[in-house]
């Protein structure tokens, strides 16, 4: 085999979740690429959890839809999942939860009833158990040695003291001797590098801190609590603040107030958070504050289903905001980007003096990826942007802060406390020192100063990536975390004989409206593919190229596009 | 150096407050205990609120925010926990500070930040032309209760003490040299110190005139012992109204309880991770 697609199903509170880390980190340090996804209700226990991984030989761009093997540590997983199911995939279950035979199931399934809570119980009390067993069991069905997931066991538990760590790996060794045969044996790996395993929300973290980040204020919310654990974690040795405000209204501002004071600071949260923050961009855009927010977006209006997918945000962050001013918008496609678009977007909002999106979602963030460790090593370049200095000499001893003298619409600043470099940040309209204005000429003046700012930062907008074939019948049109389930429609349809291409917008806004207009108006098919119900992207196009993308295929269900999905559409 | 001086500290703008309006009185304070405490301009920063009192924005010479209505509160504690050895003084309203962001209010007191605010409370909102602000007392009419408020009103003081700031006191703006003391004994407080300031609002208020006050005002001799005896004090609201500190209490600040400001202020570290090695060792 040289991908398999294993899921993994039960209430919450039984472990899914670390079941899936630590099966995909059983492989990643072999090689193997992986990918982790979960699907949780918004509950602590109870309900329906899986978690569904995928481990192949070569790197991919997503998951996909059928399963090869279903462990089920409940009835439901196997009635919820049984339509995943392909002719000989293996559902593996208790035959305490339900006397399943072949043919309950619509295709021609294995079985592989495992006592989970008999093994248990030889050990512990405790059913909760039951997820190592069953990793013990897959680890060994996919062929790979003990010794791998002993390690990963070691390391997982190594906090909680040796007993643990001890009772988990007896666990898993009974799991892992139950099974009299391997099924879906992996093919070698092609290991190249150190791969690591991380969500999307540790790649913006890992991109934030690797960018300089010294202060967050970020309310919980899901789908970026990730990012709080880690910024949190490691406030201490990386010498940053994180702090827990009392809403996102107070969450944003506090970012502001620590941006003016001279440190790069963000902030994280989804759509309603981000409703609530909206007042606050508005006085980031006048007072000229970089700042970077991470927008992981979930399922609206209001509440919605906050522990679901979505792509509806793309023109709420472009609009959002009181007034007129410049923002950027940069969506990472894949958990690469969602680094390195982080440290980019530290460095365009001090360098345009501007609010910069991080446009996440559900799907990117929590879900885990392998990655090579060399994508998070390299070298970071950091741009501070046009800074005040003071020694640098001014005119009539007062510093103007928001100087119309630039062609660009970028004055330095200063940070309170330097000498001679005094200001006011004011939220009014104002002059050049930061003084009230209503004066018509300098408020028209002061507002093109900064939606001159538009202008100049098209020189560092990047153009929308073009993968696949020039001579394609389809061409797909997407942004965000689209990417990686078209890529893998890609291949599916290329083994059918039928040649695509993709054009992905990963910088939104300012929009790159010339460059798309040369891209897309030579095509005579073009498919735009979105996870909401309106196609976002297809109207920024339309607003801004005048290109009109008839056809769409969009999902809005709450869950991520499956590439089967993509192909079945067309 | 150029010396400090409440002079030093004004810019070149003339305010534009109404004559007679208890903001100048603040304003003067503001500028005498900044002054006496050798802030200069370049020295510290003031966070305003909008409202009358946020106008002071473009009166006094020394860095600012004018935050947006509400948002004093959290705007400095970020610039504070960024820069904890810079000097900051929030000048901000009884709407602003009670009513927009009465929720910053209870959790910024909560964190016991050091910082401090001062409060233009006048129980009305001056600047949209006189409506009823969170302390206007029961039965007081305005633009926006012409059958005189139904609400009771918000406690500044009450408030303070029971959310855990750390220095509550009130003053009179119809009293220059004795809130300038104040201020200055609340800018020398570690921690998170609020001074209610009582201020006649001279063109919406005909009730609570300089007269009305003064005939009223007493100081308290000294400090409550307690925060029960504090409470009890705060609540005394009439025919005396006491002016002067109602509680004290030295506790860690927000600032203090940040591990990664031991050392250095947050503005003054470098960017760059020491062991990124190990950092990454955690996703393997």
């Amino acid at each position: 085999m040289d991908s398999v697609t294993w899921k993994i199903g039960g209430e919450a509170g039984f472990g899914i979740m670390a079941s899936g880390t630590m099966l995909c980190r059983t492989f990643s340090r072999a090689g193997y690429h992986v990918m982790a996804t979960n699907d949780y209700p918004s509950l602590i226990r109870g309900g329906h959890n899986f978690i569904t991984v995928r481990i192949a030989t070569e790197e991919f761009a997503s998951m996909n839809r059928d399963v090869h093997i279903l462990v089920a540590l409940n009835y439901e997983s196997v009635e919820k999942h049984k339509e995943e199911l392909m002719d000989g995939s293996l559902v593996i279950f208790d035959p305490k939860d339900g006397e399943w035979k072949e043919g309950d199931f619509q295709k021609k399934v294995k079985l592989l009833p495992v006592p989970f809570r008999e093994i248990v119980g030889k050990f512990t009390a405790d059913p909760v158990m039951r997820n190592t067993v069953a990793l013990g069991v897959t680890v060994a069905l996919l062929g790979a040695p003990f010794e791998r997931l002993s390690s990963v066991i070691t390391d997982q538990f190594k906090k909680k003291g040796e007993e643990v760590v001890k009772q988990n790996l007896t666990i898993a060794k009974a799991g892992y001797d139950f099974p009299s045969e391997k099924s879906f044996v992996l093919g070698p790996s092609k290991k190249k590098e150190r791969l690591l395993v991380i969500n999307g929300s540790e790649a913006v973290g890992v991109g934030a801190v690797r960018a300089g980040l010294k202060f967050a204020a970020i309310y919980p919310m899901t789908p970026i609590n990730a990012l709080i654990t880690f910024l949190a974690d490691h406030a201490k040795n990386l010498k940053l603040v994180y702090k827990q405000p009392e809403d996102e209204i107070a969450g944003i501002n506090m970012a502001v107030g620590a941006s003016i004071a001279g440190v790069r600071s963000m902030v994280a949260t989804s759509g309603g958070g981000f409703a609530l923050m909206v007042e606050g961009l508005s006085f980031a855009g006048v007072v000229e504050a970089p700042l970077v927010i991470d927008m992981g977006m979930r399922v609206g209006p209001a509440t919605g289903m906050p522990t679901y997918t979505e792509q509806g945000e793309l023109q709420f962050v472009i609009h959002a905001g009181h007034g007129e001013f410049p923002r950027i918008i940069l969506a990472p496609s894949d958990i690469g980007e969602a680094y390195s678009l982080t440290v980019d977007a530290f460095n365009l909002a001090d360098r345009y003096q501007v609010p910069v999106f991080v446009l996440t979602d559900k799907y990117l963030n929590e879900s885990q990826w392998s990655l090579p460790q060399s994508a998070l090593s390299g070298s970071v370049e950091i741009d501070r942007g046009k800074l005040f200095s003071s020694d640098s000499k001014n005119s009539n001893g007062e510093f103007k802060r928001y100087s119309l003298d630039v062609s660009d619409g970028i004055s330095p600043r200063s940070f309170p406390g330097m000498k001679k470099g005094l200001y006011h940040a004011d939220s009014y309209e104002h002059d050049e020192v930061g003084h009230v204005t209503e004066d018509t000429s300098m408020r028209t003046k002061m507002s093109l100063k900064r939606l001159k700012k538009l202008e100049a930062m098209k020189k560092d907008m990047k153009a929308p990536k073009i993968v696949g074939d020039s001579e394609a019948e389809i061409t797909f049109v997407s942004w965000g975390s689209s990417k990686g389930p078209i890529l893998e429609a890609m291949k599916l349809l290329a083994a059918k004989g039928k040649k695509t291409r993709l054009i992905h917008f990963s910088w939104l806004f300012p929009f790159p409206a010339e460059e798309a207009t040369k891209l897309l108006s030579p095509v005579t098919r073009l498919i735009d593919v979105e996870q909401n119900a309106t196609g976002q992207l297809a109207s920024l196009i339309r607003e801004h190229t005048g290109i009109l993308i008839k056809e769409k295929i969009l999902k809005f269900d709450g869950r991520p596009f499956y590439p089967e999905e993509i192909v079945e559409k067309l | 150096m150029s010396t400090v001086t409440p002079d030093s500290l004004k810019t070149n703008f003339l305010p534009t407050w109404c004559p007679g309006c208890g903001d100048f009185g603040i304003w003067m304070a503001l500028r005498d205990a900044l002054a006496n405490l050798r802030i200069g301009s370049d020295d510290g920063l003031i966070v305003y609120g909008i409202g009358c009192h946020g106008n002071m924005h473009d009166w006094v010479n020394m860095y600012a925010i004018r935050a947006l209505h509400g948002r004093t509160l959290p705007v400095a504690q970020g610039a504070k926990l960024v820069n904890h050895k810079l000097p900051v003084v929030i000048i901000s309203g009884d709407g602003d500070c009670l009513g927009e962001g009465g929720n910053h209010f209870i959790h910024a007191a909560k964190r016991n930040p050091d910082l401090t605010v001062f409060i233009h409370n006048n129980e009305v909102y001056g600047l949209t032309t006189g409506q009823a602000s969170p302390t206007a007392q029961a039965g007081f009419k305005t633009k926006s209760t012409p059958e005189g408020a139904v609400d009771e009103p918000v406690n500044p003081l009450t408030l303070a003490i029971a959310s855990g700031a750390t220095f509550v006191a009130r003053g009179f703006a119809g009293d220059m040299q004795g809130l300038s003391a104040l201020m200055k004994t609340a800018i020398e407080h570690k921690g998170f110190s609020v001074v209610d300031i009582l201020q006649p609002c001279v063109t919406f208020d005909k009730v609570h005139t300089y007269q009305w006050y003064r005939q009223r005002v007493y100081k308290l001799e000294t400090i409550p012992e307690n925060k029960i005896k504090a409470l009890e004090k705060a609540m005394e609201w009439g025919d005396r109204i006491p002016l002067g500190v109602f509680y004290k209490e030295n506790k860690p600040t927000s600032e203090d309880r940040e591990s990664a400001l031991a050392d250095k202020p947050l503005v003054d570290l470098p960017l760059t991770i020491e062991n990124l090695e190990g950092l990454l060792n955690e996703f393997y």
